[in-house]
């Protein structure tokens, strides 16, 4: 085991290599600069000034390997975007905070939820309450969120005024400085959360219904176990491999943030980043986040693998010869 | 307790009542000591908040350091900690700001601007000459890759050079003659130079160059000789600035705090401005339905102050140097297709926006004011078909697909020109479809040599009142894939003549006849710009302009100094204390 | 020999079909898998004969009737957008568009990721390590930074939108597929069926693939609205769907803001027909997976 692990964090590391190569040189094809060429054109000699002051002016495969090598020393340059062009590390430091705060929430409140209603669904299968269930998981991904979004501030924000009266509504303005456990988390873990409660309970609903109806089961039931000790004891354990390898990758994924939740409701967060650090061509931000998300995805990948054999022991996840 | 004792208790508890308000009013005095307007709000509330993009590169609160990546851009809250030397009134013409007066020599090439008296920056130094000159050799200096240096170039002496490395910043035509004058030297005669000066309220020398241009960023380091400090900043986050009660400029504020929070300033700001949490929505920030809701409250549309702005024409244009497009008919026959009364009146909507037939809106300096450019590129569908015909391509056989290429519009800018397609195409018979691009994946697009944008869209506004700045833009070395010798000789010359001010005007107005003429490009609207106030903001800023119109006018940073919250505010749920 | 041959072939084909029939008698007694059914062939049927159904074509821009309210207009009955133009005749069309994204890029991701699953989880070794490292890989890259790379290289166009959501489509049903491949292959009745001498893809074929359905189908009523609403991000950039094409993921996708409050039939007709889908292909498949479960008989 211990082996096999070794193994796949070195793999990592090949990942991560090819990853960086792949978007450096991408990132560097896409038209546009972290500049912006102003409205009326620009003579060479302006061009030239803003790539010299980006560090631009060396050919791509130079900045990729003068990447590599700050990169190695944990030194991933500085934010071209971010006002005061902190390094990359600082900005992800003073925003990932945020944003695993609230993705923590998201992630209680869509895995907790959406759990239940998977399992209750699962166990009335066919009935009107699986449907129900079934329409709100359809709702819940099919509604955009800035829909869902822009309806909660209106309803909360502007038509009761619900909320604090000392306090802005809009935005909430949610940074590092913000308490724990605040209402304001309240509508941005709501609308963050519809999407994966959806997914949540339809993958619960369906392994648990597929468990539910396998031989075994019935097996178990002819024997005269309690309803409640065949639920626990077989159908659970069954229905998680593709629930590991589905859910699981929703923790890195809401734990990384979202542009829109973000912006919707002034979340100062390391989400946006994703999105709008392309967009404002910030490329030592790109480069860093997306060795994070890389390592980040790896490692959620690696736990999977780890997981299935936890759970079904027989699984060899190693290859045909057996590295666990 | 005696009935006295509780009576007495009573008639001090109701004075109090009584007496708190009162004397909240007598001593309704800002920083300065002024005593607030009559019906101003206690000081204590008079308070300006505003919501900025938090999706947008930010790079300094000054202009000076970027224009295009100024903090808050759209909510105009930069700038704020320095006077530029000059501003625009509220008619639009230069008063003075920083400077008190300013003069040019006989030859029309130096001109002098002599500083107000007793300026401060807030650590106790005066605010010199030397502060201006500074800042403009910082916008020279290749090292700062400043994003606006076009503004000068060819305009003031050694400006290109150094902007291109051959010479010294310091070797740019400008000087501290002593404290209070700064001369600066052009290439050749330059009148609107003064009026390019506007955008630019200076950096500390001192601080400058002992921190960079960072001090800014910092309330430890940052140092301020406008009407605000900054007090705190957490990019990203919020910013707040105070009123710097050791400002002696010109645009003193009656505010004493501005909140500025960060976050979905496109499609949240007027959401938050109906919630009362800010005092201000641009019109860019309002979308079709928000003008819908506006129309519908008495008190909104009583609200909402429309002005020309920065003169903001939207246009098509063509890679005029390959085909279909090099051919006139052809542009005319678009131009012709275009039926721009009927788009500006249903889909963009008349309080919005002007059909337009030419390029410089109506009052800037040289615009056809008298519509005698109006009938060449005037809807005519019929003569637009001939005109196809003509070219080849009759009812639209054998013309090839086009792709209206966009610049990153708004959805409600891009209707306006899936609209406009929609009525070419319906005209010609020419298929059209309308393609809305990334920003800058557009504008490298565009510049690129030769452009890679065969039809596309986009808008240009001032950013000086005068037409070299506009119709400089359509000379054959600026942006467009379009040439005519005549129109770049005479605005090539307009530029520099000095003399008879009417007659560079009608040098202007020719040039712009070309344009429309030959079919640089087609005009389809000016907006008519604007913004959404609270009905509790009120001050100077708002006094009728020459036509009438009271608003807070392009590059009227004044206004900062007149803007107050009134008493009215007691009337909304709002929170503006500490 | 011969007798034999006659004697067991009627024998398994009756077998066959007693099972097939099975399958869809339970299938056809799923009154919500029929409505789900229902739903999909009704979508199908406005994507294929828009042309024909349609009381407008979708480009068509009547300046005198913007921004009219459903139910307010005798000739637009749906009400028109910003532009003018029919909404009823825009979301007809715009299924064309978001089938044709909702199902293909699914579609390519599965078959991909499917194959590329079972190999790597059926033959271990070398093999899922590569496609381990690629599921990683793509993982990683940001699609809309290869989005606005194609934008500059090729343009705009219905093809560029399938190729980059298919870019990540394929990562779910490959880890999918692989992990179901781990924990079926170690099952008793594989081992059994193997020594009995069943070939590999043989045994793919008949008895892991069925087992694997039940996540792939939900997996795959995720996926379509999904692609319909990524098509409507990157269309955004200026690389999909131009105007004047519609497209359902584009028309929620410009209602942004107190659109939703006015006008709000420009968000509310789209969404509820990509729920629609979304919702047929959860009844179908809830229904195909009780249908296609050997071990009930109702």
């Amino acid at each position: 085991m211990i082996n096999f692990i070794l193994r796949r964090l070195a793999a990592i590391f090949l990942v991560l290599l090819i990853v960086s190569a792949l978007v450096f040189f991408l990132m560097n094809a896409v038209p546009g600069g972290p500049f912006s060429l102003g409205e009326r054109g620009y003579t060479p000699d302006a061009l030239a000034n803003l790539e010299r002051k980006y560090g631009l002016d060396k050919p791509v495969w130079e900045r990729y390997l003068n990447f590599l090598t700050s990169a190695l020393q944990l030194d991933f340059g500085s934010s071209f975007s971010v006002v005061g062009n902190p390094p990359v590390t600082t900005v992800i430091a003073r925003t990932w905070p945020v944003t695993l705060h609230v993705g923590l929430y998201t992630i209680i409140v869509a895995f907790g939820f959406g759990f239940i209603l998977g399992l209750i669904a699962a166990y009335y299968r066919n009935s009107i309450i699986d449907n129900i269930v079934t329409l709100f998981a359809t709702a819940g991904t099919t509604v955009p969120n800035f829909i869902v979004a822009t309806w909660l501030l209106l309803i909360f924000g502007y038509q009761i005024g619900w909320g604090q009266p000392n306090k802005w509504i809009i935005p909430p303005v949610l940074g590092a400085g913000n308490a724990i456990l605040s209402w304001d988390y309240f509508l941005p873990v709501i609308t963050y959360a519809l999407l994966p409660m959806g997914l949540v309970a339809r993958y619960t609903r369906a392994s648990v219904a597929e468990a539910l109806n396998a031989d075994y089961v019935r097996t178990a039931r002819a024997k005269g176990l309690g309803e409640r000790g065949i639920m626990l004891r077989h159908v659970l354990r069954n229905a998680l491999i593709p629930m590991i390898t589905v859910l699981l990758p929703q923790i890195p994924n809401l734990l990384t943030g979202s542009l829109f939740i973000e912006v919707a409701y002034g979340i100062n967060g390391l989400g946006k980043f994703f999105v709008t650090s392309i967009t404002n061509k910030d490329y030592p931000m790109i480069m860093g986040l997306v060795l994070l998300i890389a390592f980040f995805w790896s490692l959620t990948y690696l736990l999977t693998d780890v997981l299935y054999v936890v759970i079904d022991p027989r699984i060899r996840v190693g290859g045909r010869g057996g590295a666990i | 307790m005696t009935l006295r004792r509780l009576a007495a208790a009573l008639l001090i508890a109701l004075c109090a009542i009584s007496v708190v308000p009162l004397f909240a009013q007598d001593g309704n005095v800002d920083v300065y000591g002024r005593a607030l307007p009559a019906d101003a709000a206690p000081y204590d509330m008079q308070v300006w908040r505003a919501i900025c993009d938090s999706t947008r590169t930010e790079v300094s609160f000054s202009a000076v350091v970027s224009v295009y990546s100024r903090t808050c851009l759209d909510a105009n809250i930069s700038d704020l900690f320095s006077d530029s030397l000059v501003v625009l009134d509220e008619n639009l013409n230069l008063i003075p700001a920083a400077a008190e007066s300013w003069s040019v020599s006989e030859d029309g090439l130096t001109w002098t601007f002599r500083l107000q008296d007793g300026l401060m920056w807030d650590d106790g130094t005066p605010v010199t000459a030397n502060d201006y000159l500074a800042s403009y050799r910082f916008m020279a200096d290749p090292a700062n890759a400043y994003d606006f240096v076009w503004m000068w170039q060819g305009i003031i002496a050694g400006w290109s050079e150094a902007v291109a490395g051959e010479i010294a910043p310091e070797e740019i035509g400008m000087a501290a003659l002593d404290d209070r004058t700064l001369a600066v030297t052009t290439e050749g005669p330059a009148p609107y130079l003064p009026g390019t000066l506007f955008f630019w309220p200076p950096l500390q020398a001192k601080a400058l160059a002992e921190r960079g241009p960072g001090y800014l960023l910092n309330p430890e380091t940052s140092v301020s000789a406008g009407p605000f400090k900054l007090v705190e900043f957490v990019p990203g986050e919020y910013f707040v600035l105070a009123a710097n009660e050791n400002y002696t400029g010109y645009r003193k504020p009656f505010l004493r705090e501005i909140r500025a929070v960060y976050g979905d300033q496109l499609n949240g700001s007027f959401l938050a401005f109906q919630n009362y949490d800010i005092e201000r929505v641009n019109y860019t920030n309002l979308s079709p339905a928000d003008f819908e809701i506006i129309a519908a409250d008495p008190v909104l549309s009583a609200n909402y102050r429309p002005t020309f702005g920065d003169f903001r024409t939207d246009y098509l244009l063509f890679d005029t140097y390959n085909p279909p497009f090099n051919d006139r008919r052809v542009r005319l026959a678009f131009a012709k297709a275009l039926d721009r009364e009927s788009i500006v009146k249903n889909v963009v909507g008349e309080q919005f926006a002007m059909p337009a037939y030419s390029f410089l809106a109506p009052g800037f300096p040289a615009s056809d004011t008298e519509g005698a450019l109006k009938g060449i590129q005037e809807y005519d569908c019929p003569a637009a078909q001939q005109l196809l015909a003509d070219a080849g391509y009759p009812g639209g056989a054998g013309f090839p697909p086009q792709e209206l290429k966009l610049r990153g519009e708004s959805e409600a800018r891009a209707n306006w020109f899936v609209a406009a397609a929609a009525s070419i195409s319906s005209c010609l018979g020419v298929q059209i479809t309308v393609n809305n691009m990334e920003f800058s994946a557009y504008m490298s697009a565009l510049l690129a040599r030769p452009t890679q944008i065969q039809f596309g869209a986009v808008s240009y506004g001032m950013d000086y009142l005068d037409p070299s700045n506009m119709l400089g833009v359509w000379v054959s070395t600026g942006r467009h894939s379009w040439r005519n010798e005549a129109f770049d000789n005479l605005v090539r010359e307009a530029n520099v003549f000095v003399g008879d001010p009417a007659q560079r005007i009608a040098m202007y107005q020719d040039a712009e006849r070309i344009l429309v003429e030959d079919v640089g490009g087609i005009f389809l609207l000016h907006r008519i710009q604007g913004d959404l106030f609270q009905p509790y903001i009120a001050g100077d800023c708002f006094r009728p302009d020459n036509q009438g119109v009271g608003a807070w006018h392009w590059g009227n940073d004044w206004c900062w100094g007149t803007f107050y919250v009134t008493n009215d505010v007691m009337n909304y749920p709002t929170y503006r204390t500490r | 020999m011969n007798g034999a041959i006659t004697l067991r072939q009627p024998v398994e084909r009756r077998k066959q079909r007693t099972l097939l029939g099975d399958a869809i008698r339970r299938f056809r007694r799923n009154a919500l898998a029929m409505i789900g059914l229902l739903i999909l062939f009704f979508l199908f049927f406005l994507a294929l004969f828009a042309d024909v159904i349609a009381p407008f074509p979708p480009d068509r821009a009547d300046f005198g009737a913007v921004r009219v309210l459903p139910f307010t207009h005798p000739t637009y009955p749906l009400g028109t957008d910003a532009v003018g133009r029919d909404y009823l005749s825009r979301l007809i069309y715009g299924a064309r568009t978001s089938m044709t994204v909702g199902l293909l890029v699914p579609l390519i991701g599965f078959s991909v990721g499917i194959t590329l699953g079972a190999l790597a989880g059926y033959l271990g070794g070398m093999v899922d390590f590569v496609v381990q490292r690629l599921v990683e890989i793509f993982t990683a890259v940001p699609p809309l930074l290869i989005a606005l790379f194609l934008l500059s290289v090729t343009g705009s166009g219905l093809f560029n939108i399938i190729f980059v959501l298919s870019l990540t489509a394929w990562i779910e049903p490959t880890r999918l597929t692989r992990a179901q491949f781990l924990t079926v292959r170690e099952k008793e009745f594989i081992t059994s069926a193997r020594a009995l001498g069943a070939t590999d893809g043989r045994l793919i074929l008949t008895h892991v693939l069925p087992n694997i359905l039940t996540p792939l189908l939900v997996a795959f009523t995720f996926a379509v609205p999904q692609a319909i609403f990524a098509e409507a991000g990157l269309s955004f950039l200026g690389l999909g769907i131009t105007e004047p094409t519609a497209s359902w993921g584009k028309m929620v996708g410009n209602s942004v803001g107190s659109t939703i409050r006015v006008f709000y039939h420009l968000a509310l007709f789209p969404t509820i027909l990509v729920a629609l889908t979304m919702l047929g292909f959860s009844f179908v498949g809830d229904g195909l997976q009780e249908a296609l479960d050997p071990t009930r008989s109702r």
